[in-house]
């Protein structure tokens, strides 16, 4: 289903750039990997969207490194996929590179990974906003946010009824993608200057002023870095370690059965090591790093090669050199994002066996920008004290395309269904990796920019890379709105015959002698009383599908475009089973949702003022997240939950009085 | 038959069954799918149970089950027939069975409240049982081993009624306190546990685990990518391992428990005619054992069952410790220092009519004495012997209280008794004495719920156990279901050491490894 496209986005450009005045449901800002999955699934739900972006041109550039997916966040990507996002496709389109990380340690925590031709990904990007129906792009830099009354029947202190783009453009719901150009700060050895992103304009002030002042909202600030890029030429790969890709190179989307790139077009990556000359250039420069010297928070993961050297000192550290496009004449060299001043850096590449002639196109520079304390958002990621006002992406303290997409998705979605009058809604951390993340941000914060993990989700047994299609296209056709009807007859389909498989490998069953002569090279345990069933079989580590359906052909054949989720699935589901009243237990306290008005300290029940002060900091939406706070006791969650039942029971005499 | 007899009868029962219960891989209990499908409301909730009456020493003590397995612990434990179930809210007299083992633990009321129409509004049932802390914890023990059965934790009984809209304000604002203060005092308790060495041990074991599902979480999330060596996954198989290895001798050996199940083992010794038979007789108040004038009477071990203060004890008199030719007379010694050596607490019986009258030749005498019947390696650590100094009616009441004064204020001496077992002189103080050190042995029960706490400590240790090994059994084939099986158990232990969290386990790997993609 790889579709070809030629990039109209100029016509449409001109076509909207005259009209002044105008009125949308939803105007998203920003052009990155939030603002564009925002802005698609906004029109996808059915609204009028406009998105506002400072350059076209820039519409799904790849700002760090050219790859997308891994461990985790591999993850987010299929399930931004199978919401029908675009960042799965566009990979798939980009890809020159693929391979399935972890692949020896369990299909629940394999990371499928692509390193991207950076052209590519952007050509796909854009012309797949092109034709998204409903959706306008319109070139320029907001100046603030229309902020009125709030409307009074709903909670919150402000509404947000627009944007001030040179003219005023209103709109119900506004998503806010600004990455990092919330009073962002570029960093090279002891020069800074503003702006987000390296040869783009800095954002207007007013918008900082909006947030901050105008809405109260806190902020903080966090910072990250890239490292610079070389001229391919320049190095001698010889002297590194090959790193060839998958040979069959597997699609992210559930939708594609194969990737534009073939596989023996793929590019390789390249593995090398800084050495102790890196460790000793690094150290001699310090007094010329006034990004490292700070003390904003920067990630302890992928952090520059600086903190790397000072905090694990006396090691090698990896370096991987990855192609940044099929024709492109450069390298992206992993594990070296750097603030020195450059000279410095070329002489700190050049320490690199590898890199001993390098020449650098791009120094790397580090970035300083704020961004709004999530607790402040709802699940729904809309800010809970303004009306129509939505965030996503790195304005929320995360890192990573992949987590930025993930929250485009659900802001631009509930942004949607916020202004055509619909519930919004919410993905549950028992149900999704977005849930997790969203979940984390909104009831615990961040301190250091978030990134996925796989070990953040508690309910990794469940919640794998193969499955997302059937936890997140059928809810998000039924229930959210989000996905096309073809995808959703597919994904039914998918389940469809995946229940008829398991069923039949359920049902098919023999003596265990009979399997041994069978499959004479599978240790079977001949001591078992009774018919062992296929199921029984899976469990074993060697035994395939393929193997199965040379046993009983005519059963198992029409199964065999699954064989590999099916492998998967029986393998887990006695581990999903045993994970499933946890899950439902999750899933009840989720559901008890809490006034968002609340006054916790006047609450007429039972409460020490510690949690007092805990609940009203945080807010919690729904019983579940509150439970989830540290400093919870059982004793409040009781009370809360009660509560919540016996304001809902009054509530509803209340509109029963008022209607009779 | 004299109610106590009855009575330890019925702890002997409990003790042999629960023994039997603790053997792995028991079949599971027959009845158990007996009514699945049969639970109302929340059918995938777990079974719950706890101690509903209060805690301490009680005539009656009232033990709730609720969830979906209920009839199946009623069927399997009050002995109901598959499918018949005694009438709805009557109560109905029936013998208390462990479910593997068929021992009689209690002879009780029994009743069934089929949800909605209970506390909770789940299918439950209540056992009222006797009110004694061996009976009420083989009840719990023996729940606890009914499969889809598990101790509730604070405040889920009071939960789950919230969840099926049992309860109004008013009775939420009570019962809030309620499982505060019970939570609290829950914290407290474990708090004291874990200021000991229970809580050391605990605190350590969750601290390797932690360990080991960061190392293992950082392979799975970062090996791909960054330079983590293979050999840390080797270091978690062994560390697993031997995490295994001691929680499972824990779990077999675990002293405190064992004595509440077992009695605590209480060897009274001393020289020949000191008067060990007359204390066992006194204090189980029949004569069990010969009582002579002639020295050497006692010649095996007796042994005797006794409940002090609630507190299960086995009492064992043995042969006076002396220099003997007499072959027969020589093993009952050599039983007697065996016996000894296994004891919780000694009494070590002195004949105080041959303690000199001034009292520090009399002190010297006594340590001569206590040196010259056991080698001094084999003398028992002071809290866990006491010296009762017996015949108080052979000596003047003045020498008896210059006695009683003059012994306290000397170093290096076990705390005394001075009594009399003809007269009955100071028993009364003696039984005090004994009784708090039977309930130090025990860890107190009285106080906050021991038999309650250990029943949940000992579920989550042995479902801890069970996850490690889920560990071993994927660690080749699945890593990602083998760091299932270390968070689990983590988990598990988590409930008695307090939650660990994501971000722990990140903060373990970032400052183990250096995660730089």
């Amino acid at each position: 289903m790889l579709r070809k496209k030629v990039p109209r986005l100029l016509q449409v450009f001109k076509r909207t750039s005259h009209c002044d005045r105008q009125q949308y449901d939803v105007i998203v800002v920003g052009g990155g990997h939030a603002g564009t999955e925002a802005a698609a699934a906004a029109a996808r739900v059915g609204a009028r969207t406009l998105l506002v972006t400072q350059k076209i041109q820039t519409i799904g550039a790849l700002s760090c490194n050219p790859s997308l997916g891994g461990i985790g966040k591999g993850h987010l990507v299929k399930e931004v996929d199978a919401l029908d996002g675009v960042c799965g496709r566009a990979g798939d389109w980009a890809g020159i590179h693929f391979s399935i990380l972890n692949r020896r340690k369990g299909p629940a925590v394999w990371g499928p990974r692509a390193q991207l031709d950076r052209q590519l990904y952007r050509e796909f990007i854009q012309s797949d906003l092109l034709s998204t129906p409903r959706l306008t792009v319109w070139e320029g830099s907001v100046e603030e946010l229309m902020v009125e009354e709030p409307n009074p029947e709903k909670p919150g202190r402000h509404q947000v009824t627009g944007i001030r783009l040179g003219t005023p453009i209103s709109a119900r719901s506004v998503v806010l993608t600004t990455g990092t150009f919330l009073s962002g700060s570029l960093f090279v050895g002891q020069t800074s200057s503003p702006g987000g992103r390296i040869g783009d304009a800095p954002s207007s002030a007013g918008l900082s002023h909006t947030i901050r002042e105008r809405l109260g909202l806190r902020t903080g600030r966090l910072r990250t870095g890239t490292p610079p890029r070389v001229v391919k030429n320049s190095v001698d790969v010889s002297l590194a370690k090959l790193h060839p890709a998958d040979l069959n190179p597997t699609p992210f989307s559930f939708i594609n059965t194969q990737t534009r790139c073939k596989p023996e077009e793929q590019l390789p990556c390249y593995l090398t090591f800084t050495t102790p000359a890196v460790e000793r250039v690094v150290r001699e420069n310090l007094h010329l790093n006034c990004h490292i010297q700070q003390d904003t928070k920067g990630p302890r993961y992928c952090p520059s090669i600086e903190s790397r050297v000072l905090r694990f000192p006396g090691r090698q550290h990896q370096v991987w050199l990855e192609p940044e496009g099929l024709t492109s004449d450069l390298l992206y060299p992993q594990g070296l994002s750097t603030t020195m001043p450059p000279d410095v850096q070329l002489r700190l590449l050049r320490e690199i066996p590898a890199l001993h002639k390098a020449e650098i196109h791009t120094p790397g520079y580090g970035v300083q920008y704020d961004f709004v304390c999530p607790t402040q958002l709802s699940p729904a990621l809309q800010v809970k004290s303004t009306q129509g006002l939505f965030l996503a992406g790195q304005i929320n303290g995360t890192t990573g395309y992949e987590e930025a997409a993930a929250q485009g998705l659900v802001a631009g979605l509930n942004a949607a269904r916020s202004a055509l009058a619909m519930p919004t809604v919410m993905l549950s951390r028992t149900e999704s990796y977005i849930g997790v993340l969203i979940d984390d941000l909104v009831s615990r914060g961040v301190t250091e920019p978030y990134r996925m993990f796989t070990s953040r989700a508690e309910f990794r047994a469940s919640l794998r890379p193969d499955n997302a299609d059937l936890r997140l296209t059928l809810k998000g056709f039924e229930e959210l709105g989000c996905v096309s009807s073809e995808r959703y007859k597919e994904a039914v389909r998918v389940r469809d015959t995946l229940q008829d498989a398991m069923a039949a490998l359920q049902s098919l069953s023999a003596l265990p002698h009979i399997w041994k002569q069978k499959l004479p090279n599978i240790e079977i345990s001949e001591n078992k009383s009774g018919e062992l069933t296929c199921m029984n079989l899976l469990l074993y580590n060697d035994v395939t599908i393929e193997m199965l359906a040379s046993v009983f052909p005519e059963s198992l054949s029409p199964y065999m475009e699954f064989s590999q989720r099916l492998k998967i699935e029986a393998v887990y589901r006695p581990h999903c089973d045993l994970q499933k009243r946890e899950m439902a237990r999750i899933q009840r306290e989720e559901t008890m949702l809490l006034p968002e008005d609340l006054d916790y300290f006047s609450l007429p029940v039972s409460l020490s003022q510690e949690v007092r002060e805990i609940l009203d900091r945080v807010r919690p939406t729904t019983l579940g997240a509150a439970t989830r706070l540290e400093g919870m006791t059982p004793a409040a969650t009781v009370n809360l939950l009660n509560y919540v039942r016996f304001s809902n029971r009054k509530n509803k005499i209340h509109n029963m009085c008022l209607r009779t | 038959m004299p109610l106590t007899s009855l009575c330890r009868g019925m702890w002997r029962a409990a003790v042999r069954s629960m023994r039997t219960s603790d053997i792995r891989g028991t079949p599971g209990c027959r009845h158990s799918s007996s009514l699945d499908g049969a639970s109302v409301g929340m059918a995938d909730a777990d079974t719950i149970f706890a101690l509903s009456s209060g805690h301490g020493r009680c005539g009656v003590a009232v033990v709730r089950v609720s969830g979906p397995a209920s009839p199946t612990a009623l069927s399997c434990m009050a002995g109901f027939r598959r499918g018949l179930m005694p009438p709805p809210r009557t109560a109905v007299l029936r013998s208390i069975t462990d479910p593997h083992s068929n021992e009689v633990l209690d002879r009780g009321l029994v009743l069934w409240f089929p949800g909605p129409h209970s506390f909770s509004g789940e299918d439950s049932v209540e056992f009222h049982i006797h009110g004694g802390p061996a009976v009420i914890t083989s009840v719990l023990q023996a729940l606890g081993s009914v499969p889809g059965v598990r101790p509730a934790e604070a405040g889920e009984f009071t939960r789950r009624a919230f969840q099926a809209g049992k309860l109004d304000l008013t009775e939420v604002e009570g019962l809030g306190d309620l499982i505060h203060a019970e939570t609290e005092a829950q914290r407290r308790q474990a708090l004291r546990q874990m200021s000991g060495d229970l809580g050391r041990l605990y605190q350590a074991w969750s601290h390797r685990m932690k360990r080991c599902l960061a190392h293992v979480e950082a392979f799975i999330d970062f090996s791909e990518d960054e330079l983590i060596d293979d050999g840390i996954l080797t270091e978690v198989d062994r560390t697993v391992a031997q995490l295994q290895a001691e929680m499972e001798q824990h779990l077999k050996d675990e002293r405190r428990g064992e004595r509440l199940r077992t009695g605590v083992q209480v060897v009274i010794a001393g020289a020949t005619n000191a008067g060990k038979s007359s204390l066992l007789n006194t204090l189980c108040q029949r004569p069990a054992a010969i009582v002579s004038p002639i020295p050497g009477t006692t010649r095996d071990v007796v042994d005797t069952a006794l409940d002090i203060g609630g507190f299960p004890v086995l009492l064992s008199d043995t042969a006076g410790l002396r220099d003997s030719s007499d072959l027969v007379e020589r093993e009952g010694i050599r039983r007697a220092v065996e016996r000894l050596e296994q004891a919780d607490l000694t009494l070590m019986v002195v004949d105080c009519s041959h303690i000199p009258a001034d009292v520090q030749p009399a002190a010297s005498f006594l340590r001569e004495h206590l040196h010259k019947l056991m080698p001094s390696d084999q003398l028992p650590e002071e809290d866990r012997c006491l010296l009762v100094l017996n015949k108080t009616d052979l000596i003047a009441d003045s020498q008896r209280e210059k006695l009683a004064v003059g012994l306290q204020s000397v170093p290096g001496l076990p705390p005394f008794c001075l009594i009399s077992c003809q007269t009955h002189q100071g028993l009364t103080d003696f039984l005090t004495a004994l009784h708090s050190r039977v309930k130090t042995l025990c860890g107190n029960p009285l106080s906050g719920s021991p038999t309650l706490t250990q029943a949940r400590h000992r579920t989550h240790l042995q479902r801890s156990v069970a996850a490690l090994a889920q560990y071993q059994r994927y660690r080749d084939a699945d890593l990602a279901l083998a760091a299932e099986g270390v968070r689990l158990a983590l988990t598990c232990l988590g409930r008695i050491t307090g939650r660990v969290g994501a971000e722990e386990i990140l903060d373990i790997i970032f400052k183990d490894f250096c995660i730089g993609k």
